[in-house]
């Protein structure tokens, strides 16, 4: 049996393998149904075991010289079919988005108004994007009209949209600071001289009032200078806000990635063996 | 109950009238005509030097995942970095894992590249958009042109004049991750240890990333807009980043007087209750 | 009367720059009130962003490790694979929800099998960074300062009490409560420098909202 045929002359039978695979993998969705319940997990549970398995085993084998074992080769069409599956499982998203609002204006529902503005703006971009990436590739014609109307729609509404929405958190975080950032408790006070330091410090405006309102040093610590020079050459507040980054909030980070690290093993370990309820 | 003291009156402001100090206060300081220069820091410095230490035609990856959410941060980091590849003669290859950054990273790059005579295919190439950035880093470390297959423009890898004799991600001398996201983890945890990260993140994401830069994981960090603007100042350019930082020093200012009137307001408000009862 | 010239919409790169000027005033307009002109523009902000990822994921992707390995180079197997990938659709099913398990099997495992090698590149490397502290002077460490030794035993006490703090699986008392109050206060750094590099980045992105409309739109000179 041949993995591959030739697309000139067999292109048949190509389709009639894709038509077939459709058929075939769809309509075995019937016949899994007549599992049980406790079939049906033992499936899952082996799909997901044997798909970890390889990638802890191809980790964990010993490689040669060229840094390959014997599963290495196969990494790369385990790349090219996650590839598919991941961004199938991102069209879902887009499904739902779809499918929810042509229930809103199918079922005329509060504001399906909005719905239809929607979906009219969703298959108008969806079609200057995909025809934009086939033009790319020279798969289809770049006309004025495709690059006028993509210009519009990407870089002129979307980009524009999408940055306007984002940049509303200023506001409310500057709405919330004045509100809700009280000093009650020594917790608080630490956090915000902290975060003040920090804003100051990092900015140009940190750098001036340090050096040039306040006459600190902007030179880096001479060489096999003592405790105390050291202390006395590192007070401005670039320097300080440094310090605190590197010295005081990076052993902070750190504790967290451990924790992060040990809980992520064992959640990994769970979820390999299926020992997690509720996902598989 | 109407607001009787200017502390009660403090404490109930219109958040309107916030927004409308926090406009006037960043329009005010964008219009000013004054720049302040940046203390370049430590991180910065070494992410400038480790591209300065690249010679002429070394491969670098530039992994390119944001979108115009972080617009503002990300893009004057973008453009100053492959203009720095440019100056060093490097060749790149841009990455996306976020489907709208495919086409922002590709238009700035071919602006910007165009400007300054880089050839597309010779000296830089766009892989495109991989949902998957864990798997594509292990496939490119394997096969890399089997895993990348084809550029944006539809050409194989094989037949890129750039990437000719490129097998494997091990070939690359440097990473550049430019991300609002997490991603920085990933390419430590995959790519070849012989291959250096430096990172772009945005300011929320450089404080995690302190603890990489102290173990060496990655050799050097520009945080957000102000630290493109140390980074552009290193290489001698005004960018856009240059142009924020009045704006973003005083915004800081307005914060911090804002959040300290607020608990003089809060502790006055409290004390002339306790007075009262 | 130039600068009038170039400011109206008067060609198709001009129109583009109001219609994008447009978009960010509606989306503003929430921080009045919720209006319908901030609900239009939202819903489509949302139909845009969902209908333009079509064309990198259908492109990109299903015609990249898809249709061209079939159709153009002729490896039949995958075709297996997009119908395999469709039973995700599933989960909207009652009945047949339950196939998309399969699905998210693959790639929970696939995640899961990876986490070995990200462990080991990731944290490893952070804890014998750490270990490698030197923290009193010898000979293999020449170059140690009385300050870089002072900030090792800060990092180190930074670390301990921090992950001290995170133990929960016992009661913390006495000494080991008081370690944990420090770390907690530790911690409170780390957030603090948190919060102040995430009020610099949300900054960041209004002034450049600001600034595309000073620039591009009213074509003032910005920033110095």
């Amino acid at each position: 049996m041949t993995w591959q045929l030739n697309p000139q002359d067999q292109w048949l039978w190509i389709w009639a393998i894709v038509l077939g695979a459709f058929v075939l993998v769809l309509g075995l969705i019937p016949l899994l149904q007549v599992l049980p319940p406790r079939g049906r997990r033992a499936l899952v549970v082996g799909i997901t075991f044997l798909a970890g398995l390889f990638f802890a085993a191809e980790f964990f084998m010993p490689v040669n010289e060229e840094q390959k074992n014997m599963l290495t080769p196969a990494i790369q069409p385990a790349q090219n079919l996650l590839q598919l599956i991941g961004a199938l499982a991102l069209g879902l998203g887009t499904y739902g988005l779809v499918r929810l609002h042509l229930k809103n204006v199918v079922q005329k529902r509060t504001q399906w108004g909005y719905s239809v503005v929607l979906l009219v703006s969703f298959v108008t971009m969806a079609f200057f994007s995909i025809w934009n990436t086939l033009a790319e590739k020279e798969l289809a014609p770049k006309t004025p009209l495709l690059e006028n109307s993509f210009k519009l729609l990407f870089d002129f509404t979307l980009v524009q949209l999408d940055a306007a929405m984002f940049s509303l958190i200023a506001f409310y975080i500057f709405s919330a600071a004045y509100r809700a950032f009280r000093i009650r408790s020594i917790e608080a006070s630490i956090l915000m001289f902290t975060a003040m330091v920090v804003m100051i410090g990092v900015v140009p405006l940190g750098a001036y009032i340090s050096y040039d309102l306040m006459g600190f040093s902007a030179e880096p610590t001479p060489e096999g200078a003592s405790f105390v020079q050291m202390l006395v050459h590192n007070l401005g507040l670039p320097k300080v806000a440094n310090w605190i980054l590197t010295s005081l909030n990076a052993p902070a980070q750190r504790a967290i990635e451990f924790g992060v690290g040990i809980g992520g093993l064992a959640m990994a370990i769970r979820l390999w063996l299926s020992l997690e309820r509720g996902i598989t | 109950m109407q607001p009787q003291t200017i502390w009660q009156k403090m404490l109930a402001v219109d958040r309107r009238l916030l927004y409308v100090l926090l406009l006037v206060n960043i329009v005010m300081f964008l219009l000013v005509p004054v720049r302040m220069p940046a203390s370049i820091s430590p991180p910065v410095q070494k992410f400038y030097d480790t591209i300065e230490a690249l010679q002429p035609g070394d491969l670098v990856m530039i992994s390119s995942n944001w979108s115009a959410s972080t617009l503002a941060e990300n893009q004057p980091q973008l453009e100053a970095v492959i203009k720095h590849l440019m100056r060093k003669k490097a060749r790149f290859s841009i990455i996306s894992i976020e489907a709208q950054s495919r086409d922002i990273s590709y238009r700035l790059a071919e602006r910007v590249t165009k400007a300054e005579g880089y050839e597309y295919g010779r000296d830089w190439v766009h892989f495109g958009f991989v949902p998957n950035l864990t798997v594509a880093i292990k496939g490119m470390v394997t096969d890399l042109p089997n895993t990348i297959k084809q550029d944006v423009r539809g050409t194989r890898v094989s037949q890129i004049e750039m990437l000719k004799g490129v097998n494997s991600l091990r070939q690359y001398k440097l990473v550049i991750d430019v991300t609002p996201s997490g991603t920085v983890p990933i390419w430590i945890s995959y790519s070849p240890k012989e291959v250096n990260i430096i990172y772009c993140p945005t300011s929320v994401m450089a404080a995690e990333a302190y603890t990489y830069l102290d173990s060496g994981q990655i050799k050097g960090m520009v945080t957000g807009a102000k630290g493109a603007q140390e980074y552009e100042q290193l290489l001698g350019i005004v960018g856009l980043a240059s142009r924020f930082t009045n704006a973003i020093s005083f915004s800081h200012v307005l914060i911090i007087t804002f959040i300290l009137l607020g608990n003089v307001a809060m502790f006055m408000n409290r004390l002339a209750e306790r007075r009262e009862a | 009367m130039e600068w009038l010239q170039n400011f109206l919409p008067l060609t198709f790169d001009r129109a583009v720059v109001w219609i994008g000027v447009l978009c960010t005033i509606a989306i503003y307009s929430l921080l009045y009130r919720e209006n319908p002109f901030y609900r239009f523009f939202e819903h489509m902000y949302i139909g845009l962003a969902a209908g333009y990822s079509l064309g990198p994921l259908g492109v990109d992707i299903l015609y990249r490790y898809w249709i061209e390995p079939i159709w153009v180079q002729g490896y039949w197997a995958w075709a297996f694979v997009v119908p395999f990938g469709l039973y995700l659709y599933f989960i909207y099913s009652e009945r047949y929800g339950w196939v998309s398990r399969l699905v998210i099997g693959l790639l929970i495992g696939a995640s899961a099998g990876l986490f070995f090698q990200e462990f080991s590149s990731r944290y490893l490397v952070q804890l014998n960074s750490t270990l490698q502290r030197p923290l009193w002077f010898s000979a293999s460490n020449p170059d140690l300062t009385v300050g870089n030794l002072i900030q090792n035993y800060i990092f180190l006490a930074i670390l301990l009490t921090v992950m001290t703090y995170f133990t929960f699986s016992y009661q913390q008392k006495g000494t080991v409560k008081g370690i944990a109050t420090a770390g907690r206060w530790f911690l409170m750094i780390g957030l603090g420098a948190i919060f102040g590099n995430t009020v610099m980045a949300r900054m960041a992105l209004l002034i450049g909202r600001a600034y595309y409309i000073l620039s591009d739109w009213l074509l003032i000179r910005v920033g110095g």
